[in-house]
Formats: C-alpha cells, sequence, structure tokens
C-alpha cells in the first residue's frame, strides 16, 4: 500500500516537473541530505522491535521488492536508446534499495555470538558504497572537453550542456603519433600534451591522473589528417566521489572471492 | 582465415569424444572409473586448451574479440567448470550436461567460425581485456552448469540437486560479480566512468539482479527456485549476444565484431 502511493507520486512529480535537477543536489546539500537519510536509518533502526514500517523494511520482501526493481531498470535500460538516470522514479527506486541495503547491514553486522559476519559486510557494504557513491556523487561530477591545439597553450573547456568555463590550468599538445594494422585501421594513436607545465602522453586506456579526483582522457583527434593532427579532443573528468566507489567495488570483489572459496552459506 | 583453424574440427571431434568418455565414466559410480574419467576429462581440456593457446600465438592477439572466439573460451571453460563440479561436489551427472552443451558450442564454431585478423582496436588494447572477458566466460560456464541441473530439475526436483545448483550457482555469481567489477574499473580508465548503462550493462545489471534473487530465495518452493535460474540464463544469452541484435546495440561501446 505504502509503496504503491510512494511509487505513484514519483511517477506523478516526473509527470508535473520533469526530470531531477541534478545540479542543485551538488555539495554540500548532498552531504547534507545524506545526513538526515542516516539519521532516518538509525532511528527506523532502532525502533525495529516497536516499528511495522521498519520491520517491513527489513523483510524477505522488501529484499525481494529491491532485487526486482534492479532487474527492472536493469531491463528497462537495456532496451532504451538514450536512458536516463535523473528520472524521479529510478532516483525512488534507487533510494529504496540503498535504504533497504542499509538497513539489512546494519542488522546483520554481526552474527548470533556476536562476530563480524566479515563477508556479508564486504558484499552488503560494498554494494552500498558502490551505489551510493554514484548516485549522491551523480550532482558532484564533472565532465569537460577541452579542444587542444598544437603548441596553443589552452585553458577553455566546455561542459556537457555546452557551458563555456575556464580551467585553473593550462593545455597544450606538442606532438601526436598514430600508428595502422595492415588493414588500414588504427593500431594505437597518442597525443603528446603539456598539462599545467608538466609533460607527459595520453592513449586510450591510459589517462592522465592531475590530481586524486580529476583525470585527463583522450578521446578524440584531428580525424582530417592524423599523421599530421593540428588538436586533439580530451576531456577532463572531475570525481570527488571517485575513491568511494573504488572502495566499494574493491569490497564488492573480495566478497565475490570469499564468496568462491566458502562457497553458497549464509554469514 | 587463420593458419591452423582447418583443424579444428578434428580438435573439437577429440575434445568431444574423450569428453564424452570422461561422462560415461563418471555416471558408472565405480572407483576405476573415476579414475578414467579424471584423466580423460582432463585430456578432452588440455587438447582444446592447446588449441587456443595456438590461436592466441598465431593471430598475434588474445583470442577474444569475435562472438566466434568467445564461444570457444565458453567451451572450453564449460569442459573445465564441469570436471571442477564434478572433482569438488562428485555430481555425476554433469559432465555429461557439460560436455553436452559444450560440444553444441564447438559444432557452432566449425559452422561459424567468425575468426578475424590479428586487429585490435586500440580501446580493447589493455591489461584489463584478458581477466575481464575470460572470467566472464568462466562464470557463464559455471551458470550454464546451474541451468543444466536446474532443468533436469524441474523433471525430477530433489534436496541433492538443490544443493549442487546452490553450490555451482554461488561459484558462478562470484566469478560474474568479478567480472562485472572488474569491467567497470577498466570502464574508468578507458572513458572516464565506471558505468555507463551501455545496453550490455544494463543487462548484465538486470542478469546479476535475477542471480541474487536467486541465491536470496532458500529453494523452500523448488519449481520457483529453478524456475528464476533458467531466466537469470535467458538474460544472460542477452547479455552476451542477445544485445547484439537490439535496436539500441548501435550505441553499445561492447558489440562484438561479427562476421556472416
Amino acid at each position: 500500500m505504502v509503496i504503491s502511493i510512494i511509487a505513484i507520486t514519483s511517477f506523478a512529480v516526473q509527470h508535473l516537473v520533469g526530470d531531477i535537477p541534478v545540479e542543485l543536489f551538488s555539495f554540500p546539500l548532498n552531504i547534507l541530505i545524506i545526513a538526515l537519510w542516516l539519521a532516518a536509518l538509525v532511528w527506523l533502526y532502532r525502533a525495529r522491535h516497536t516499528s511495522r514500517v521498519t520491520q517491513s523494511l527489513l523483510s524477505m520482501r522488501a529484499t525481494i521488492l529491491a532485487l526486482l526493481l534492479m532487474i527492472a531498470l536493469g531491463i528497462l535500460f537495456g532496451l532504451q536508446h538514450s536512458p536516463k538516470t535523473s528520472a524521479w522514479p529510478t532516483a525512488t527506486a534507487l533510494l529504496f534499495i540503498l535504504s533497504h541495503l542499509s538497513l539489512i547491514t546494519l542488522r546483520g553486522l554481526r552474527d548470533g555470538r556476536g562476530k563480524l559476519r566479515i563477508r556479508f559486510i564486504l558484499n552488503h557494504l560494498g554494494l552500498i558504497l558502490a551505489l551510493g557513491a554514484g548516485f549522491w556523487g551523480a550532482a558532484d561530477r564533472e565532465e569537460l572537453r577541452v579542444v587542444v591545439e598544437r603548441d596553443m597553450p589552452t585553458n577553455i573547456a566546455y561542459t556537457k550542456t555546452g557551458n563555456r568555463t575556464i580551467l585553473d590550468y593550462e593545455i597544450a599538445m606538442t606532438d601526436f603519433a598514430i600508428e595502422y594494422f595492415d588493414t588500414g585501421t588504427p593500431s594505437s594513436f597518442e597525443a603528446s600534451v603539456v598539462v599545467d607545465n608538466k609533460p607527459t602522453t595520453l592513449r586510450v586506456n591510459h589517462p592522465y591522473n592531475r590530481t586524486w579526483t580529476e583525470t585527463i582522457y583522450l578521446i578524440s583527434y584531428d580525424t582530417e589528417q592524423p599523421a599530421k593532427a593540428r588538436y586533439c579532443i580530451v576531456e577532463v573528468v572531475r570525481e570527488p566521489w571517485r575513491w568511494l566507489t573504488v572502495a566499494g567495488i574493491l569490497m564488492l570483489i573480495m566478497g565475490a572471492i570469499l564468496m568462491f572459496i566458502q562457497g553458497k552459506k549464509r554469514g | 582465415m587463420v593458419l591452423g583453424w582447418n583443424i579444428f574440427p578434428f580438435v573439437a571431434a577429440l575434445a568431444a569424444l574423450l569428453s564424452a568418455v570422461a561422462a560415461v565414466c563418471a555416471a558408472l559410480r565405480e572407483e576405476r572409473g573415476r579414475r578414467l574419467a579424471i584423466a580423460s576429462a582432463i585430456g578432452g581440456i588440455a587438447i582444446l586448451a592447446a588449441f587456443v593457446a595456438m590461436l592466441w600465438l598465431t593471430l598475434e592477439r588474445p583470442p577474444l574479440r569475435t562472438m566466434g572466439e568467445t564461444r570457444l573460451w565458453y567451451s572450453l571453460f564449460l569442459l573445465l567448470a564441469g570436471l571442477v563440479t564434478y572433482l569438488r561436489w562428485r555430481y555425476r551427472w554433469i559432465m555429461g550436461f557439460s560436455t553436452l552443451l559444450a560440444t553444441v558450442f564447438m559444432i557452432v564454431n566449425i559452422a561459424k567460425p567468425e575468426l578475424h585478423d590479428h586487429t585490435l582496436m586500440p580501446a580493447l588494447q589493455s591489461v584489463w581485456f584478458v581477466p575481464h572477458v575470460s572470467i566472464y566466460m568462466f562464470s557463464y560456464a559455471l551458470l550454464g552448469c546451474a541451468t543444466l541441473l536446474s532443468l533436469y530439475g524441474l523433471w525430477r526436483p530433489s534436496a541433492e540437486l538443490d544443493e549442487a545448483i546452490g553450490r555451482v550457482m554461488s561459484s558462478g555469481i562470484a566469478f560474474f560479480t568479478i567480472g562485472m567489477l572488474s569491467g567497470a574499473l577498466w570502464a574508468k580508465e578507458a572513458w572516464g566512468t565506471y558505468w555507463n548503462l551501455d545496453p550490455k550493462e544494463a543487462w548484465a545489471a538486470a542478469t546479476w539482479g535475477l542471480y541474487l534473487l536467486a541465491l536470496h530465495l532458500a529453494p523452500h518452493r523448488r519449481r520457483l527456485y529453478y524456475a528464476i535460474v533458467i531466466t537469470a540464463f535467458l538474460a544472460l544469452q542477452m547479455c552476451w549476444w542477445g544485445v547484439n541484435y537490439l535496436p539500441n546495440a548501435a550505441r553499445s561501446e561492447h558489440t562484438y565484431t561479427m562476421q556472416k
């Protein structure tokens, strides 16, 4: 009952106001909302012996619902031409999945004898971090495109929506090299660039980490005359939440390894 | 045509024959049969593995790029997964199933090799390429075994079977998870995002969700449990090759090189 009301409301909001204005939820508002969300979860968890809401949120039926939502989202995105994650129903589903996971994790931290359930924590907390960092950190993520001309340092970048912005450092291309297979398709290409007065090379699969949270990728080049490329296009990705995602992914990988070693057992 | 490919029908026939011998010996309960089954199964796997190694050397790149090449690994890993399942849990029928499925895939490869030249686009030239695809292929093989056991279960359900399905499937899910997450880490290196909502990634998420659903449901309602395991494997087929035929495949960074 409650679930259907929430679901219908999320669709109604989507219909009335359109997509979520993601940029509104950037730092520090997202941190504030997380604090309130976590406080609400702890409060709900403490009331688990009396509150029927908490009991249903912790039930097996809620787990099944969370998994069905995940499956439905996967199939939906898997069929769409241009999926978007900023719709209210999608965000509501993800928030439900994250809330359920968090409550389940709180309850399952220790086994009956008070021992920490390492594998359970790795798998569930790992998923919360990997999903949650993408969800809450979406608004803080920046993707900027820069056209870098040969020997012409620039600091002009464009956001995804086409807005011009200025970087606080300069990038210039000093050289570009490309090689081909016998068939004529490129086998490798790389741009020698100077980023903030530091020389480096950019290749596919080999980006340049300028800081802990900012990475520069080579995404395109002068296709008219590749051998004497006049410019290349790079993408500057700023992702302050990056290491939370990595931590979540590594925890899940460790959890999966334990699952293989120990086989199917709970705990 | 790649040098050495013309011997594949012989390699496939020999591998299938040795695996079939192993499957029959394993199905018999005797101890002597067990030793012969293991030896024969190892022989079949070794022959196929040697062929993959030869292909790798002649192509001068990992043979993991085309659909046909992934089928080759799948056959190899199916036989390996069947043997491992047999050794670890002594499930007598599993090698029969895995041999049957591996043989089907090898026959498909004889009819439709899809082998290409040695070109490998720059995006695939990464240390992540081989682990990402081969771990996935191994998980597909384990999950294929779990599906075969579930199909058998629809006919003859039993607690012993549930145990075997649970064990094979949880190993399969473990490898699937590692395959998926190694892909996420690779995607960050190559494209700057862990998750792009590429059709293949979305179907992988749906598949993962279905397997987690099976994992969380204790098999109280047996037939429903078997049905979920089978449905999950159908979603896996969408993820593996089905997405290539979807209208939205054009925006995917994941389509295999295919050849008529």
